[in-house]
């Protein structure tokens, strides 16, 4: 239980941490295209520790956690894919 | 004891409806949010200015506030699974302070949402102003009714810890309302860079 209590902070500081970096590239004018790839990873990351540990997907069977997991690497996969994809006019 | 880990480990946690529910919505959120990208394709230009024109503040501490929220409601959740026929009481009232934390922070949040509203329509910005505000209008607006409905399932489980009516053998509405706090985080989380942040 009480490593549990730990984990919990943890995941919650770097939820916090993820955020405050999300919100400095806000910041910029124009976010490049390397940061948009740091930002849809950092996006996925703090997505799957919610579902691991805050709804508590990490200790039930494989196939109800794998459905928001790739739930969330689908839609972020997509959300690049629109980014990325050259547009033609 | 250990049957009771084993379906833990076999089930999510609450009842499996809500399951249901929170796939459901995510499917539908996951189709809104990639018509936003989609959409930007078109106009990318008027999509980045009318971008600028949003609090990045206000969705970085709302942010903030449902992160912290679902960590106080995986508190309240890790009170009542810890509590036995002796102690319920005492495990009753540790979770609603923890509940009571978190759906400060739900109010919070929908009180800072509703003065971003304010200023945007103040402002004369609507549906039909352009595409990035119906889709920041509508994505935001949904998301807005899911953390009051939130709001209101976090207080009958409030208020259902105040008159002690979880047991050990009974905690299963309590773990599913806490579910759905949890998916309307993780919308955000998806939420907030895509609409206030990457351009």
């Amino acid at each position: 239980m009480p490593n549990l209590k730990k984990t919990l902070e943890v995941v919650w500081i770097v939820l916090v941490v993820l955020t405050i970096f999300a919100y400095l590239v806000g910041y910029l004018k124009y976010v490049s295209t390397a940061l948009v790839a740091v930002l849809l990873i950092t996006t996925f990351i703090k997505g799957q520790l919610v579902i691991d540990y805050f709804m508590g997907l990490k200790d039930v069977r494989l196939k109800y956690r794998l459905i928001p997991t790739l739930w969330l690497g689908v839609v972020i996969s997509l959300i690049a894919v629109a980014y990325y994809l050259p547009v033609t006019s | 004891m250990s049957k009771s880990i084993t379906l833990k480990e076999k089930y999510p946690p609450g009842d499996f409806a809500i399951w249901i529910i929170i796939y459901v919505e995510l499917i539908t959120f996951g189709l809104l949010f990639l018509g936003y990208v989609f959409s930007r394709r078109g106009d990318i230009e008027l999509f980045n200015a009318s971008q600028l024109s949003l609090s990045q503040t206000s969705g970085f501490i709302n942010t903030f506030i449902l992160i912290t929220s679902s960590y106080f409601v995986v508190k309240a959740v890790n009170s009542i699974k810890s509590m036995t026929q002796e102690n319920y009481k005492e495990f009753n009232t540790q979770a609603s302070k923890w509940l009571l934390l978190a759906i400060i922070c739900g109010v919070a949040f929908l009180m800072i949402k509703i003065t971003e509203f304010s200023h945007i329509f103040g402002e004369g910005i609507n549906l039909s102003t352009n595409k990035f505000f119906m889709f920041y209008i509508l994505l935001t607006g949904f998301h807005f009714m899911h953390v009051l409905l939130g709001s209101v399932i976090l207080f009958n489980i409030y208020q259902k810890t105040k008159i002690y009516g979880y047991t050990p053998d009974d905690h299963r509405g309590f773990e599913t309302g806490a579910s759905y706090w949890h998916m309307v985080d993780l919308l955000w989380i998806v939420l907030f860079p895509l609409v206030y942040i990457i351009r």
